[in-house]
């Protein structure tokens, strides 16, 4: 029986997937910088045919590993993904996470890259980022990580749940009255105006639902309120 | 909520219990079992019997209606 054992790695896991898509940066903006320099930078400049060339070969490779390191970290995501969802159906008790996650709250800031773009192209999608505020309730389910899901507990969930989803619904419904007033303001408008405050309460819904399971589980006067 | 009274904690104390092994045996966080005894909580029927069980008591003595 083989009984050597593997060497542990220096470095935790994921500073070497920050290292590795350090790397894959580093490596895409020299190909950047080979490409503007010595090939006219016609793999950064937009084309309308393409036809192979050898001096693109470092851009190339520099895009395969790029994807190379995309694919290996939604293969990492779905497998993480499936041992939770695994753990949760073995145990009964809610995944592990930590509260850290929910630090990622603030890639709703990111929504506000949206005005720049839909100025400049007239796309709207950048204002969809905004619903990554949701993510600051990655703080409160990380509290609530690894908790056992009894019937308390599943029954508070379905409490908050239902009281985000109706304060979301109820904002939903002002934001579209407000919209109805179209005749008065434009449909350029109108839509970021829509996209943003869609966005807006899709994170707050996400936000509310784990907060409130929080404040439930925890809080006696929040836990009587409503009941 | 509907008020009513609990009296698992005497039930509880009389088994010797702690909080956290009726947890475990009716298979509830240690939290529900304090709820339940300061009548925070209204049970299923399925735990209230179960506890029932548990301490060995008329599930009618334990939770009292108004």
């Amino acid at each position: 029986m083989d009984t050597e054992m593997k060497p542990a790695s220096k470095f935790p896991r994921w500073l070497r997937l920050v290292m590795g898509g350090a790397a894959c940066a580093a490596l895409t903006g020299a190909a950047v910088w080979y490409d503007l320099t010595y090939n006219g930078g016609r793999l950064v400049y937009p084309m309308h045919s393409y036809a192979f060339r050898t001096t693109d070969i470092p851009m190339l490779v520099a895009v395969a590993l790029d994807v190379l390191y995309a694919l290996y970290l939604a293969f990492l995501l779905i497998r993480g993904i499936r041992a939770q969802k695994e753990h949760v159906m073995k145990t009964g008790r809610t995944r592990r996470l930590s509260p850290k996650f929910g630090f990622l709250g603030f890639c709703g800031f990111l929504g506000f890259a949206g005005f720049w773009i839909y100025g400049a192209l007239g796309d709207l999608s950048g204002f969809v980022f905004f619903a990554f505020f949701g993510f600051f309730g990655f703080f409160f389910e990380g509290k609530m990580s690894n908790t056992l899901m009894d019937e308390r507990f599943k029954e508070n969930a379905a409490r908050a749940e239902r009281k985000a989803l109706r304060i979301g619904f109820g904002i939903i419904f002002i934001l579209l009255l407000f919209a109805g007033q179209a005749g008065r303001l434009t449909a350029e408008l109108v839509a970021p105006i829509l996209v943003t405050g869609i966005a807006l309460t899709v994170a707050l819904t996400i936000f509310l639902s784990e907060y409130l399971l929080y404040r439930y589980d925890h809080d006696d006067a929040a836990a009587l309120e409503d009941e | 909520m509907e008020g009513f009274t609990c009296n698992l904690k005497i039930y509880r104390v009389k088994k010797g219990l702690t909080q956290g092994e009726l947890a475990d045996i009716v298979g509830v966080r240690r939290e529900t079992i304090m709820r339940l005894e300061k009548a925070q909580y209204n049970p299923s029927l399925k735990l209230a019997v179960d506890i029932s069980r548990a301490v060995e008591a008329p599930i009618e003595e334990i939770f009292v209606f108004d």
